[in-house]
């Protein structure tokens, strides 16, 4: 049983200047995969997460989310955007509103909810990011792995139909990234869409479906995550692993 | 040969004028506070302009109103006036200077407060789905009254110590009130010193309340 | 053309009237500089009877407006002291008490942001707190200290203006008096306006000179490159 994609990207090309950062790629994610996508720093992953989310306008290809094409600055991009949570490596919580407040925020002005559900849903969420003692804190009063929770949890708030992490734990101490990661394994659990930037490859050795490998602004390799990791087919891959073991 | 004596029975009639002269104090300060922030936001978002020419417009405002002595805007708006054509009243020119001078002041404090806005607020907005509008004012202008909030309340009592200089002009303010007051009791020094007290006094409240009413509405005190 | 040509004959009065304007500024920031030094040991000294009084001058002459101070000094001092105050001697004073009391908090600033391990050092080597002050803190603190001073010095020369008010016929004076003498108008007092901005300017300008090559020489402070 082949599903169609949620997540359509055919020979995307971006460039800044005359740099090209993206350089033709094409990949497809569908529901219920959870994509890992890894390589070496300035590859061009958090380019591609942000072209997705219509962050940055595209100089070739096409990107289509859902039946919907993705063009920063149109109108219709507020659709996707509605319809994709994101997690950030720097959380970007707002800082004048409380954990709480951070999670009904989107739900009232963007999505309609009234403020009582969009309440109560905030609520369940953080107990379920177990933070629910926490609700009433401001961002600045929360440790990294603290912010990093409440943003997954104001991310499913909305019921998306796709996540993207980029590097949700690379600016974490090591103490908390076990409780991010846990919290990302349990969403994984419900089979959510998920598309990840990670440089944790236990995790996703053990919880994504599949591995793509990044360099250069290029899919150089993409498989099944243990195989991937444990036998790369090519050059690049095995450099790049080796480097990272040690 | 120092027959100085300490008498404020003198003052006692004019009492009742400095009331009015506080209230054109206030009345001046304030509208000044509000003009200022006005053109401020304005300059402040032209400084921030993709535009090279409007980005230069803006600064050169800022620099030069910042380096000019406020009591010099004030005469020149004063006496320009009237050579233009325009009808207006001292506290109506003294308002028009008043406000140009510290248009540049708060163009700065609103434009620092834009810059504290850290670029990965708007991403998270527009990641979620907002308009332009909805980061605007959820997100951005809560963030900016924030980082604004403590200067702007300092930029109240330098407006109202500023406001002063327009009794130069003849506006009918405290500071006039003190130098009419002390030229006909001859009772200078009585009349400077209550001057002074109330100043002093206005500036303490507003100081207070401006505390005050941070705590209340920033409790996270960030 | 006619207008003009009359302004410029007043030119070589208005620049001896500017030269005034700096000097009498000059004057008062290095008084203030001197009396914001003793006002801000006062502040750090830890000892009650000292730093409550330099706080409350500093307190004081942050909201009474400068006009009121030079009020005081020409017009009050007189009656109660007997004594007669020259304009410029009310100028110097006012501008001087304003300068010193914002002096005080930059120079405290200076002194707080040396660390407490530099005086622990230091006097573990026996300094005294003189020895200390003069050789330790001082020059660390300078760094903290030069470039508020600038925009100091640049407010004193704006205020200074206000010596018009009591018939001190520095540069805005001037700009009166020749309206007057031309007939009325305007333009003598944009005229004014821009040699102020053009002083003051060129003073922001090198003050944001003096502080980059301050940063820079600051930053060979830690032999290792860190700050
Ligand atoms: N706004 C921009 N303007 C110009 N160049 C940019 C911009 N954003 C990113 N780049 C460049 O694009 C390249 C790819 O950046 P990107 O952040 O996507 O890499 P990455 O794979 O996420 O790396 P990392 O693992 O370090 O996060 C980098 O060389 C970066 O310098
Ligand atoms: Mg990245």
């Amino acid at each position: 049983m082949t599903q169609a994609p949620v997540l359509k990207i055919d020979t995307l090309t971006k460039k800044f200047g005359s740099r090209t950062i993206i350089d033709g790629i094409s990949m497809d994610v569908t529901p219920g995969e959870i994509v890992c996508l890894v390589g070496p720093s300035g590859t061009g992953k958090s380019t591609l997460l942000r072209c997705v989310n219509g962050l940055e306008d595209i100089q070739g290809g096409r990107i289509v989310f859902e039946d919907e094409p993705v063009r920063a600055h149109s109108k219709k991009i507020i659709d996707v955007r509605k319809r994709v949570g994101m997690i950030f490596q720097q959380f970007n919580l707002y800082p004048h509103l409380t954990a709480r407040q951070n999670i009904v925020l989107a739900q009232v002005v963007v999505h309609g909810v009234d403020r009582r559900s969009a309440t109560e849903r905030a609520d369940e969420l953080l107990a379920r990011v177990r933070l629910a003692h926490r609700a009433d804190a401001y961002p600045a009063r929360l440790s990294g792995g603290e912010q990093q929770r409440v943003a997954i949890a104001r991310a499913l708030a909305t019921n998306p139909h796709m996540l993207m992490f980029d590097e949700p734990t690379s600016a974490l101490d090591p103490e908390t990234v076990g409780e991010v990661l846990a919290v990302m394994r349990e969403i994984a659990e419900e089979r959510r869409t998920m598309l990840v930037v990670t440089h944790e490859m236990r995790f996703a050795a053990e919880v994504g479906t599949r591995m793509v490998f990044m360099d250069q602004g290029k899919i150089v390799e993409e498989g099944v995550p243990r195989e991937l990791l444990a036998q790369p087919r090519t050059e690049r891959a095995q450099r790049f692993l080796q480097s990272i073991r040690h | 040969m120092n027959s100085f004596s300490f008498s404020l029975r003198a003052i006692v009639p004019y009492l009742g004028e400095l009331q009015t002269a506080v209230l054109v104090t206030l009345a001046m300060s304030l509208a000044t506070i509000g003009l200022s922030l006005a053109i401020g936001l304005v300059f402040a978002v032209l400084r921030q302009s993709r535009s090279a020419p409007l980005r230069w417009f803006a600064t050169a405002y800022v620099e030069f109103f910042r380096n000019t002595p406020l009591l010099v805007i004030l005469y020149f708006a004063y006496f320009m006036m009237p050579v233009i054509g325009l009808r207006m009243s001292p506290f109506q020119s003294g308002l028009v200077g008043m406000t140009l001078h510290f248009g540049a002041y708060m163009t700065e404090i609103l434009r620092a407060g834009l810059i504290a806005v850290p670029h990965g607020q708007y991403e998270a907005g527009h990641s979620q789905g907002m308009t332009n509008f909805q980061i605007l004012r959820h997100i951005v202008l809560p963030q900016v009254i924030r980082t604004i909030y403590a200067p702007l309340g300092n930029q109240l009592i330098t407006i109202i110590l500023g406001s002063s200089l327009t009794s130069a002009i003849a506006v009918n303010d405290i500071a006039a009130w003190m130098q009419t007051t002390g030229s006909d009791t001859f009772r200078y020094f009585e009349t400077f010193l209550i001057a002074a007290i109330v100043y002093a006094v206005l500036c303490q409240v507003i100081n207070l309340t401006r505390i005050y009413i941070g705590r209340a509405l920033f409790p996270d005190n960030r | 053309m006619h207008e003009t040509y009359g302004l410029l004959e007043y030119m070589p009065s208005v620049f001896r009237a500017l030269g005034l304007t700096i000097w009498l500024s000059w004057l008062s920031l290095i008084i203030g500089a001197v009396g914001g030094l003793v006002l801000a040991l006062m502040r750090t000294s830890g000892w009650r009877v000292l730093s409550v009084p330099a706080l409350l001058y500093v307190e004081i002459f942050r909201s009474i407006p400068i006009l009121i101070i030079l009020f005081f000094f020409f017009y009050g001092a007189p009656l109660v002291l007997g004594i007669n105050v020259s304009a410029f001697a009310a100028a110097t004073a006012a501008l001087s008490a304003h300068a010193s009391a914002l002096m005080t908090e930059v120079i405290r600033a200076g002194i707080e942001s040396v660390g407490r391990g530099q005086w622990e050092a230091a006097q573990s080597s026996g300094m005294t707190y003189g020895q200390v002050m003069r050789h330790v803190v001082g020059p660390q603190s300078m760094q903290v200290i030069l470039p508020p001073s600038v925009n100091i010095y640049i407010m004193i020369l704006k205020e200074s203006s206000i010596a018009s008010i009591i018939g001190y016929v520095e540069l805005t004076a001037t700009g009166l008096l020749i309206r007057e003498a031309h007939g009325g108008g305007f333009a003598i007092l944009g005229i004014i306006a821009i040699l102020y901005f053009i002083v003051c300017y060129a003073i922001s300008l090198a003050g944001g000179a003096l502080e980059r090559r301050m940063k820079i020489a600051g930053s060979g402070l830690h032999m290792d490159g860190t700050r």
